[in-house]
């Protein structure tokens, strides 16, 4: 154990920072864009109706897939990692800001019209509130799938978490596939949980508005 | 692409689904039943379903040893929340007036709970199955990495020879696959919730 | 059939029975009522044992239903309630047929049976037998949550608030539909409500609760004479002393929907109003609201022929209109609000007038009373509330 640690806890400590810095960028990246995707598809009916069955089919790929093409493209560099991650991230953030949205209910939409607030005074104020803990649950799935996915990161040599399981698998040692595997459960379970604690505080926040 | 290797992976996702069944089905009852093990249930298949999947698979592989089954029992463990979940969410939901309508008519708990409460949560159950299925499929592209096959090798061997019609054929086929099981049984989930509206 | 002996019951703190004894006979409509809290379903829910009595003994036929399996004395006990709790995964027939398939009836029993239950209701087999409970209206589902409760044909019937939920035109049918079953298949029926007025249509006796205490058990007529509290009383609301009683006061029969008007309104404007309302007269007050007298259609129409004008003021339009001011006449009889009615009648009868105006203390007008609200208030008092 100590022996395993000298040897390999420089880089271990490296592979964690390393894959956290892939999966805050990507996921950050994508709760933007996903975000304001769906505030725009919210108020495009129409268009929604074809992007969103699209935006469901393409979360079948395999985020491997998203790598491996990217990797064909861009090269073996960040960017490629960056990019695949954050295509696949924008996915459950985007359905769930969707479906946060439009489930808000007409009455909460006809009071702020009622009230004389803008267009993006409601959005701001009542529909994104009130979404809040949908965006949140979508954000949480977001970030566990993405720290899975940047396992793949070592696939292309860009180094991570994944660089220990994979050449654990490949090599038969346990202890390599362990020291990756433990790190990124760990780092999952850790961020849902962060996020959880976010959205149970939106929740409250919520409920006390509407108490009021 | 070889229709041998869709198959490995429908296999694959078949086991996984049923084994999935034979333990979450369960779980999600018994969660339903003692209020003290709900806690405990729901949040460990939660935290296992954080974990990255290829980790999951690396640690059982490391006990197991590599083959079909370390994939399967992977991804039992990996899909297991959204059946357990919805089974006790399915139970709980449940309207109070009917249990007390079952019990005040004399039904014991075993009757119960097969001739009113699971028929009436099946169609919520049958949406975490379906949601289960859809993960396995997806997941089941991690076989390769603990010698299981499947169409991840496929898209593996692709991505390592850069060869693009290889990894989009794998990948299409996965598609394809997840969406038309996704649709079959989004469509039977409709006429199952139709049939027992309130 | 159904013996209550010293029941006592409390959650924490609160005391839901207190030592409760009663005994319901064999084929009998019992009604237990009380407000909320008063510990009527906990009653009821203790004769099924769904609720088990902290002290106290419970008997069905003479046995301590405490001995019994309970499952098996469930189902010996048809049960209805509130929500109706069909099952929805299950067709009307299955629906019925529960309790019977739970007793292992014979398969071609239970649809006999069905077939049987569903002609009672007046809802033909073929039509419902295999709809399902979203496919009907909330009263055709409490029709069958009864059905399913006789399926088994059990002595005794519990209903806990059945048709609380219903809308009250559905409401009576089913009450009536409930008490015919209850007479032609002789059951004893336990029915908790609060609602005295489903109290007195279907009990054989009402048992009165509150806080845990019978206050009164008694049939609904005797309840009715001899209300035990003012609890009660307040219950039974209008139907106590109500109707029973004559009208005592001018107050209490008059009408309060009569034509009134300015005596500066114009002659053209009260013609033209009383045609169109179809009235023969108007009741005319002064700026102050007060009594000024009545002004009748015939002499407004002589003046207006005549072209005789006595007065003019300014209308509201700022022109000059010939008031009806000088036409006014105070020959109407009047009564005070608090006259005897026996005194307010017999001004009706002895002047030729159609009405008297009945006058508040202030010289403001209250009503009127005319022969028809003399004639419905004296139909209350003999039919009651049937008119």
């Amino acid at each position: 154990m100590t022996d395993f640690f000298q040897m390999y806890g420089w880089k271990l400590a490296e592979a964690v920072l390393v894959h956290l810095y892939y999966v805050v960028i990507s996921v950050a990246l994508a709760f933007i864009i996903a975000v304001l995707m769906a505030v725009v598809l919210s108020r495009l009916p129409r268009l929604s109706r074809v992007i969103l069955p699209a935006v469901s089919v393409s979360q079948t790929i395999p985020g491997i897939v998203f790598i491996g093409v990217l990797f064909i493209f861009l090269g073996m560099v960040p960017l490629t990692v960056f990019t695949a991650l954050t295509i696949y991230a924008i996915f459950p953030i985007l359905k769930n800001t969707y479906v946060g949205i439009m489930e808000v209910e007409p009455q909460y939409k006809e009071a702020a019209l009622g009230c004389g607030m803008s267009a993006r005074q409601t959005l701001c104020m009542v529909e994104l509130p009130l979404a809040a803990p949908a965006i949140f649950t979508g954000l949480k799935m977001s970030c566990v799938y993405t720290v899975s996915w940047a396992v793949l990161a070592s696939m292309i040599g860009l180094g991570g978490l994944g660089e220990f399981i994979y050449i654990g698998v490949s090599t038969n040692n346990n202890a390599l596939i362990l020291a990756g595997a433990i790190p990124a459960a760990v780092m999952a379970v850790i961020l849902s949980y962060c996020i959880e604690r976010l959205k149970i505080r939106s929740l409250t926040w919520q409920q006390r508005r509407e108490i009021q | 692409m070889n229709l041998s290797l869709v198959l490995e992976h429908l296999v694959l996702v078949l086991f996984t689904i049923l084994f999935t069944l034979l333990f979450g089905l369960p779980l999600g009852i018994y969660a339903y039943f003692d209020r003290r093990a709900k806690k405990v249930v729901l949040w460990s298949v939660e935290i296992l379903q954080t974990i990255p999947a290829l980790a999951l698979l690396g640690v059982i592989m490391v006990v197991a040893g590599a083959g079909k089954a370390t994939v399967i029992c992977g991804l039992t463990l990996y899909s297991m929340l959204p059946v357990v979940h919805n089974t006790y969410l399915g139970l709980s939901e449940v309207s109070p007036a009917i249990k007390e309508v079952a019990i005040g008519m004399g039904m014991t708990r075993a009757y119960r709970l097969f001739h009113v409460e699971l028929p009436i949560a099946f169609p919520v159950i049958f949406t975490g199955i379906r949601i289960a299925t859809v993960t396995a499929i997806g997941a089941a592209v991690f076989a390769t990495f603990v010698g299981g096959g499947g169409l991840g090798s496929v898209i593996y061997r692709g991505i390592r020879t850069q060869n693009m019609t290889m990894i989009l054929g794998g990948t299409l086929s996965l598609m394809l696959m997840a969406v038309i099981i996704d649709c079959s049984m989004g469509f039977v989930e409709g006429r199952l919730h139709r049939h027992r509206r309130k | 059939m159904i013996r209550f002996e010293n029941v006592r019951k409390s959650y924490k703190k609160t005391t839901v029975l207190n030592n409760v004894n009663f005994e319901i006979e064999a084929g009998t409509f019992t009604v237990l009522i009380g407000p909320s809290g008063c510990g009527k379903t906990t009653s009821l829910k203790m004769i099924n044992r769904l609720i088990e009595p902290d002290a106290g003994r419970i008997l069905i036929k003479g046995e301590y239903i405490h001995s019994l399996d309970r499952i098996r004395l469930r189902r010996s006990i048809g049960y209805v309630i509130q929500q109706i709790g069909l099952f929805p995964n299950m067709t009307v027939e299955q629906n019925i047929a529960v309790v019977p398939k739970l007793l292992k009836y014979q398969p071609a029993q239970i649809t006999d049976m069905v077939h049987e239950l569903l002609a009672m209701v007046k809802m033909p087999y073929k039509d419902f037998a295999g709809k399902y409970p979203y496919q009907l209206s909330g009263g055709q589902q409490q029709r069958i949550g009864v059905l399913r409760a006789l399926a088994a044909s059990p002595p005794i019937i519990l209903m806990d608030e059945p048709f609380a939920a219903l809308d009250p035109m559905t409401r009576s049918s089913l009450q009536d539909e409930v008490k015919n079953l209850q007479q032609q298949l002789n059951k004893t029926i336990v029915f908790v409500t609060h609602d005295m007025d489903e109290a007195l249509n279907l009990a054989d006796k009402i048992i009165f609760l509150d806080k845990g205490n019978i206050v009164q058990m008694a049939s609904p007529e005797e309840m009715l004479e001899n209300p035990a509290t003012n609890l009660i009383r307040s219950f039974m609301g209008k139907r106590i002393g109500g109707p029973d009683q004559p009208p005592e006061y001018a107050a209490d029969f008059m009408r309060t929907n009569y034509h009134r008007v300015n005596k500066n309104k114009g002659i053209r404007e009260c013609i033209e109003s009383m045609d169109r309302n179809n009235v023969d007269s108007l009741l005319v007050v002064n700026d102050d609201k007060t009594y000024a007298g009545t002004v009748s259609l015939k002499t407004l129409k002589n003046s207006a022929k005549s072209g005789v004008f006595a007065l003019k003021r300014k209308g509201s339009d700022g022109k000059l209109h010939h008031v009806i001011t000088p036409h006014v006449t105070c020959e109407r009889p009047t009564s005070f609000i608090d006259e005897e009615a026996r005194v307010c009648f017999e001004k009706l009868l002895e002047t030729d007038s159609r009405y008297v105006v009945v006058l508040n203390h202030d010289d403001t007008i209250a009503g009127i009373v005319t022969d028809t609200s003399v004639a419905k208030a004296l139909a209350d008092v003999f039919w009651s509330d049937e008119i």
